[in-house]
């Protein structure tokens, strides 16, 4: 998920802070977390630096348990492996993912469908598959994390686009149809998804019927605006929570977790340094080594 | 092979690339979004390689700038893209509207491109993962085969082992008989050495047998896997080389702005790959300053 600098109306912080917060209390300390890149990471840096001090991150590329002092841009950049517990190959960690070690797992998406179920694939548009409108990455880790992990945590900007019927293509498959044992018939270890954190609220799934529901909200939303933004008929939890603005303690910490503001800031951020230099300079800056 | 061709495998980037990489060759690369062997890319695409079938699990700027160059036919893995920075543009291109060529495109997950290669390297038809059941992975690509485990009856996937021509895999050290040791996470290269049919190993810094002999764990490949040996310090830049040097995500967010646009790309092209003579003249382009900025910045955290 890429970031943008914009502020909420009438707040100091961006949506992408308040969803790197509220994805960072998702994680527990001493759980292992196998975390993909962009926010998910950072939401993880940030879990680390707040409450939860033990936890472990996990890399496909084959670093388990690095310190994080400083955030890294792609999965295998050498700062994923900074004083790691583990360093080892990527079959071996897909291997501990399938035997059950790794507790939660976050992702992003493109699209996603009311049981959870996720495309990063290709958004078809008029074409198709072969010739979509617009081709993604694909897989990458996120269906291995999202078919064997404990719980998954997916965060996505809420718009009506992302949040749809029917995925183009399932990437990673969240409740499926919904139905009863739906997972375990196909023949998936891991829990399915557990949240999605939105710009504007979290979904949860309801234990039964396995679909997404509007669980908490942010300060400032209206239901109604969230309703608006997805593409199904949304049932709403009758004791709605309303999330309490970030403090002050918990904006610092982000903000020095990503000191460039590369990534929860995206391009408009990389813009605006004056160069490599100064980038050097900033890493080094807020660095916790 | 004579026996001082076996104590000696040092070859030039250009040598090793028109010996090895052929029109149509299947390749693989090492590295995982770091220590990914960008020179012998460069290399590629100035020598014009054509319907290449590239093999690997997840590629940023080395899928990209090959689709881009027109050197890809078909790509088999299971993450082309920018990394936190965005899309991969001449992905995009080429799959979207055929720019310069259509892109052939079978998906696969990390951990099935990870069981291919492991087969590959254990010499198996096919190894079993419980990665991309009930997705549509399975729809669209037929060779991923479920079948009910004989043993217990629950659904499992088999992939294919991936025996690509050649395997490129960047080494922080590595002797000239081809023990190749590579520091930090190791992604799929060792599967990866010893599946391919050639593997070539392109590395920072040459060092003695006796060196290697001091330290025989860090040696991920043995000789008798590899081909040859190349030296080229600085051969992932600008992706990061663990214990050498940093990513340069500012580099890498300028050339996704820049190829955007199929002229921009083609431009960055002209002055970064085809403008140089070998990876030396990149090293100038990109700036000397600029390169030992990142060597201080990850030597900050990594030093090996």
């Amino acid at each position: 998920m890429n970031g943008s600098r914009e502020f909420i109306k009438g707040k100091n912080y961006t949506a992408s802070e308040l969803m790197a917060i509220t994805t960072c209390k998702e994680f527990k300390d001493w759980e292992v977390a196998f975390v993909g890149i962009g926010i998910p990471l950072v939401a993880g840096i940030l879990a680390k630096r707040l409450h939860a001090p033990n936890l472990s991150i996990v890399y496909e590329s084959g670093s388990i348990g690095p310190e994080k002092f400083r955030v890294d841009f792609n999965v295998g950049d050498s700062s994923a492996a900074d004083s790691a517990l583990c360093l080892t190959s990527e079959w071996h960690v897909f291997g501990d993912l399938q035997c059950g070690y790794y507790d939660i797992g976050v992702l992003g998406g493109a699209q996603i469908d009311r049981y959870g179920n996720l495309n990063t694939t290709a958004i078809f548009g008029e074409g198709d598959y072969y010739k979509p409108r617009v081709r993604l990455p694909g897989s990458g880790g996120g269906n291995d994390i999202g078919s064997s992990v404990g719980r998954v945590v997916i965060m996505m900007r809420l718009e009506k686009h992302r949040f749809v019927k029917k995925v183009d293509f399932i990437t990673t498959p969240g409740f499926l149809d919904g139905s009863s044992g739906a997972r375990n018939r196909v023949g998936l270890l891991g829990g399915g998804p557990e949240a999605v954190v939105t710009s504007k609220g979290v979904f949860r799934f309801h234990p039964e019927t396995r679909e997404m529901y509007l669980h908490t909200i942010y300060p400032g939303v209206e239901v109604e605006e969230i309703r608006q933004s997805v593409g199904w008929d949304l049932i709403v939890a009758g004791d709605l929570k309303v999330i309490t603005d970030p403090s002050y303690a918990e904006l610092l910490a982000l903000r020095s977790a990503d000191p460039a503001n590369l990534i929860l800031g995206g391009a408009e951020s990389r813009k605006e340094l004056s160069g490599f230099k100064q980038f050097v300079n900033l890493t080094l800056k807020h660095s916790t080594k | 092979m004579s026996s001082s061709s076996k104590a000696n495998k040092l070859m030039t980037l250009k040598d090793v690339v028109s010996r090895y990489v052929k029109d149509g060759s299947s390749i693989t690369f090492g590295g995982f979004i770091g220590r990914d062997c960008l020179a012998a890319v460069h290399e590629i695409i100035r020598q014009g390689a054509k319907d290449l079938l590239v093999i690997d699990d997840s590629k940023t700027d080395v899928i990209d700038m090959l689709v881009g160059a027109g050197c890809v036919r078909r790509w088999e893995g299971a993450y082309a893209g920018y990394g936190s920075i965005g899309l991969g543009n001449n992905i995009r291109r080429a799959v979207e509207q055929c720019i310069p060529f259509p892109l052939e495109v079978e998906d696969w997950s990390n951990a099935a491109v990870s069981m291919r290669f492991l087969a590959g390297g254990l010499n198996l038809p096919f190894m079993a993962t419980r990665s991309m059941l009930g997705s549509d992975m399975i729809k669209y690509n037929t060779r991923i085969k479920v079948i009910d485990d004989p043993y217990s009856g629950s659904p499992v996937a088999l992939v294919p082992a991936a025996r690509p021509d050649v395997a490129i895999i960047h080494a922080q050290r590595a002797d000239q008989m081809g023990n190749a040791q590579i520091w930090g996470f190791t992604g799929n290269d060792e599967n990866k050495a010893r599946a391919a049919k050639h593997t070539i190993i392109t590395c920072e810094e040459i060092i003695s047998t006796e060196q290697v002999r001091n330290q025989g764990n860090l040696t991920l490949i043995p000789f008798y896997c590899v081909d040859a040996v190349v030296h080229v310090p600085y051969g992932c830049f600008p992706q990061s080389c663990y214990g050498y040097y940093a990513y340069d995500v500012l580099f890498c967010g300028e050339y996704h702005e820049i190829s955007k646009t199929r002229k921009g790309f083609l431009g960055w092209l002209d002055r970064f790959v085809y403008g140089c003579q070998d990876h030396t003249e990149y090293c100038q382009q990109v700036g000397w300053d600029r390169l030992k900025s990142m060597v201080q910045l990850e030597k900050q955290f990594n030093r090996i």
